[in-house]
């Protein structure tokens, strides 16, 4: 028989591999920075650039993106080449890959302090970074289908489906969220306002989670847990049924973020069901995972790869169990909002991400090397510290987010609120976010001790560049099955191009269903005439609540609840968000909602809040953001801002931008700072401040004198 | 008003029904596939991972105690 030699490439391996330790270390130390403001606010050092609000997206993307992203190339390119029997597709494309996607990083680990944010959450980078973003992951795309054509191994084994439908989704996730109009370089609205923007803002966020931290893992999970058992998977066939029932149905889930807000009730519906039935194929997975283990559960003991990757399933079981629940409306109702969902975030990150690429890493470094594991005794160490990390982790945060939904939502006797004061419910779970940091630092410290071991075992041994192997070239021949007769199925497989047009199929199906009614709803939100564009002086100051993060901490989407009436006001409507580029509900109250926060307080209250919320709310746990008081406003890019805003929709007249705008600017600006003046506060008009408080006040103002929605035709 | 919202789109409801149609035809298509499977091709998947065609190479070399 004909053989070919070839090698494969181990150095891309590696550098990713390096990669994933190295951002994974940066991504969790930025996390533990945002978790010590949580109870102590002076951690940020007054400075705007770690400040609270600007980091909490640069942990988010750091772990998600640049941790767990190179783990997922590391993975795929180690077991992608071994599966194809082929080298890599084109190894300038591996490296164009590597240094565009680290380059990526580093612009956000710049732009991201310097507030330079869409708020759109995990899609924060703004548009040349989208677009940069766009162009590697073609790359990477180009890379993975070249390598699958030119394999030697006649069938695609499950993995390589999953690693498919995961470029090929987010890159359809990807574009279709990051529709923005540029205001400037590093400036850009969203094409979509109000209700669109969420649903498709959530759509994308959800899936996300979907097609970048799950798909391409528990394709490693299907490669790397049978190689390192050294046992086959439990169940192909289960995990063909994984696969499809995996992909086919979380795309429709996304609305479960939204559920009780102003997004219409048949989407919610929807994304809830949907989550229900995601447990199904969710559950065939891991269990599969940990049934390819029977009868080798003493490996599992002495085994460290193993050990992490026992825990990695596991915490994908409970994390896959537990938002399907968090999904169901009356669950949602409670958990919604509140830390909670922090606890369910990170028990998918630290258990099933985190672990599973440390077993992964434990598994390569002595392989690349040709050596064996410096020391099985510090990854044992490893894996128990990291365990207590997150149980040290998780379980406050979940006793703080069920204490914040119940006290949120206790009425007295006499029917009114039992702790009508926000702050109260923050004060008492705050010795739970001293308790979380510790488990944080704990799961850092196992890090740290994976890194000095890795360090020492390349140091021990030799690194292999190429891996020479020897396989039979595939051979062209008909889809015919075994005994002639044609197997649909392995026709399938057998023509990745047709296999992978079908998972896009089935990915889109739920996109369309979802987002089709979504544009017909842009016709049909009710608009309310009190409702207007927002005043160049507000636009600003909506910019600069956009640029300190402000809604990773204040939501501005008031429930449907009693509850909530009576602590915010009338609840949100969809009518009232016709003008949001982009849409600013948030998803975590750390702070009280603002959606009505206009006119609660005075300007000066404002000014002084800011400068140190302790003068105003002793207790609180906001940062103070005293550059505020000095930074001058960016009037300079207010007809770009003005204009791209008009372009997406919002009806500033022609020209206004080119005088008009700036003198209506200047009044109002004027008005706030005689306001501060009667507040014994004395401001100058052209501070960021000023526009800031502008902003504020107007929240929620708009239906507060009429209330009637009337249907716009 | 989410009520509004939906009865002004037109036949809004044909994209529920469409749903639970390409739900149904997808999942028992997923399942007679699956089990229609061929015996030694499932076992050749299965075998996949574990070979890697790299046994000649650095595969010999692993360490055991890992």
């Amino acid at each position: 028989m004909n053989v070919e030699t070839f090698k494969y490439d181990n150095r891309i391996v590696r550098a990713f591999a390096i990669a994933t330790v190295v951002w994974g270390i940066v991504g969790m130390l930025v996390g533990l920075l945002a978790a010590v403001q949580l109870f102590f606010p002076d951690a940020n050092l007054n400075l705007q650039f770690i400040t609270f609000g600007r980091i909490r997206p640069l942990h988010t993307n750091a772990v998600i993106f640049a941790f767990v992203g190179n783990g997922m190339f590391m993975g795929i390119y180690y077991s992608l080449q071994r599966l194809c029997k082929a080298r890599l597709f084109s190894d300038f494309i591996s490296w164009f890959h590597f240094w565009g996607w680290q380059s990526i990083i580093v612009a956000a680990a710049i732009t991201l302090p310097m507030g330079f944010t869409t708020s759109k959450e995990y899609a924060e980078l703004e548009w040349p970074i989208k677009i940069a973003i766009a162009v590697v992951w073609v790359a990477f795309t180009v890379n993975l289908i070249g390598t699958i054509l030119k394999r030697r191994e006649k069938h695609m084994y499950v993995a390589i489906w999953f690693y498919l439908a995961t470029a090929l989704t987010v890159a359809v996730l990807h574009v279709t969220n990051s529709m923005t109009m540029p205001a400037g370089w590093f400036k850009s609205y969203s094409m979509y306002a109000g209700v669109q923007d969420a649903l498709v803002q959530w759509w994308y966020g959800h899936n996300a989670v979907a097609f970048f931290l799950t798909t391409p893992y528990l394709g490693l999970m299907y490669y790397f847990l049978p190689k390192a058992a050294n046992r086959p998977i439990f169940s192909y066939r289960l995990s063909i049924i994984h696969f499809w029932g995996l992909i086919f149905i979380y795309i429709w889930a996304g609305p479960h973020h939204l559920l009780y807000t102003a997004l219409p009730d048949w989407a919610q519906s929807l994304g809830m069901v949907f989550s229900l039935m995601l447990i199904a194929p969710s559950w065939g997975g891991m269990l599969n995972g940990l049934l390819t283990l029977r009868g080798a559960w003493d490996k599992v003991r002495q085994d460290p790869v193993l050990k992490f990757m026992v825990v990695a399933v596991t915490a994908y079981g409970m994390a896959t169990l537990e938002g399907p629940v968090m999904a169901i409306k009356t669950v949602n109702s409670l958990s919604h909002y509140t830390d909670w969902t922090i606890a369910h975030a990170h028990s998918g990150a630290l258990g099933w991400n985190g672990f599973l690429t440390f077993s992964m890493l434990y598994f390569l470094f002595p392989r690349l090397y040709k050596t064996q594991l410096w020391s099985t005794k510090l990854a044992n160490y490893h894996f128990w510290i990291g365990l207590l990390g997150i149980m040290f982790y998780i379980i406050p945060i979940y006793v703080a987010g069920i204490t914040e939904g119940l006290m949120w939502k206790q009425f007295n006797k006499d029917g009114f609120l039992q702790y009508p004061n926000f702050l109260e419910t923050i004060v008492q779970v705050v010795p739970m976010f001293r308790l979380r940091a510790i488990g944080g630092t704990l799961y850092i410290i196992g890090v740290f001790m994976m890194a000095y071991n890795l360090y020492r075992t390349a140091k021990a041994g030799e690194f292999e560049p190429d891996t020479e192997v020897q396989a039979a070239p595939l051979e062209k021949t008909s889809s015919a099955g075994a005994h002639g007769k044609l197997s649909w199925h392995r026709m399938l497989e057998g023509k990745p191009i047709f296999f992978t047009m079908l998972a896009v199929v089935a990915i889109l199906i739920g996109g369309i269903v979802e987002i089709i009614p979504m544009y017909l709803v842009r016709e049909n939100v009710p608009t309310i005439t009190s409702v207007h564009p927002f005043t160049p002086l507000e636009v600003l100051g909506r910019d600069i609540y956009i640029r300190e993060g402000c809604l990773g901490c204040h939501s501005q989407m008031i429930r449907p609840f009693r509850s909530e009436t009576e602590r915010y006001g009338e609840y949100s409507k969809a009518g009232e968000f016709v003008y949001d580029h982009p849409f600013l509900w948030g998803s975590e109250r750390k702070g009280p909602d603002l959606a009505r926060e206009g006119g609660k307080y005075p300007d000066a209250w404002h000014y002084n809040h800011m400068d140190d919320p302790r003068a105003t709310s002793p207790g609180s746990i906001m940062p103070r953001y005293p550059w505020l008081l000095t930074q001058k406003m960016e009037v300079d890019s207010l007809p770009w801002r003005l204009s791209a805003l008009r372009r997406v929709g919002v009806p500033y007249p022609a020209g206004y931008e080119n005088g008009p705008a700036q003198k209506d600017l200047q009044a109002q600006a004027e008005k706030i700072v005689a306001n501060l003046k009667l507040g014994s506060v004395n401001a100058e008009p052209d501070k960021d401040i000023v526009a800031l408080i502008a902003y504020l006040q107007r929240l929620g103002t708009d239906i507060k004198n009429a209330p009637v929605a009337t249907v716009a035709k | 008003m989410e009520q509004k919202v939906i009865c002004g789109i037109e036949g809004v409801g044909i994209y529920g029904v469409i749903s639970i149609v390409i739900f149904f035809v997808f999942f028992t298509g997923a399942f007679l596939w699956v089990i229609s499977l061929k015996k030694n091709y499932v076992q050749h998947m299965e075998e996949l991972p574990l070979d890697g065609g790299e046994k000649n190479s650095t595969d010999k070399n692993q360490p055991t105690n890992l």
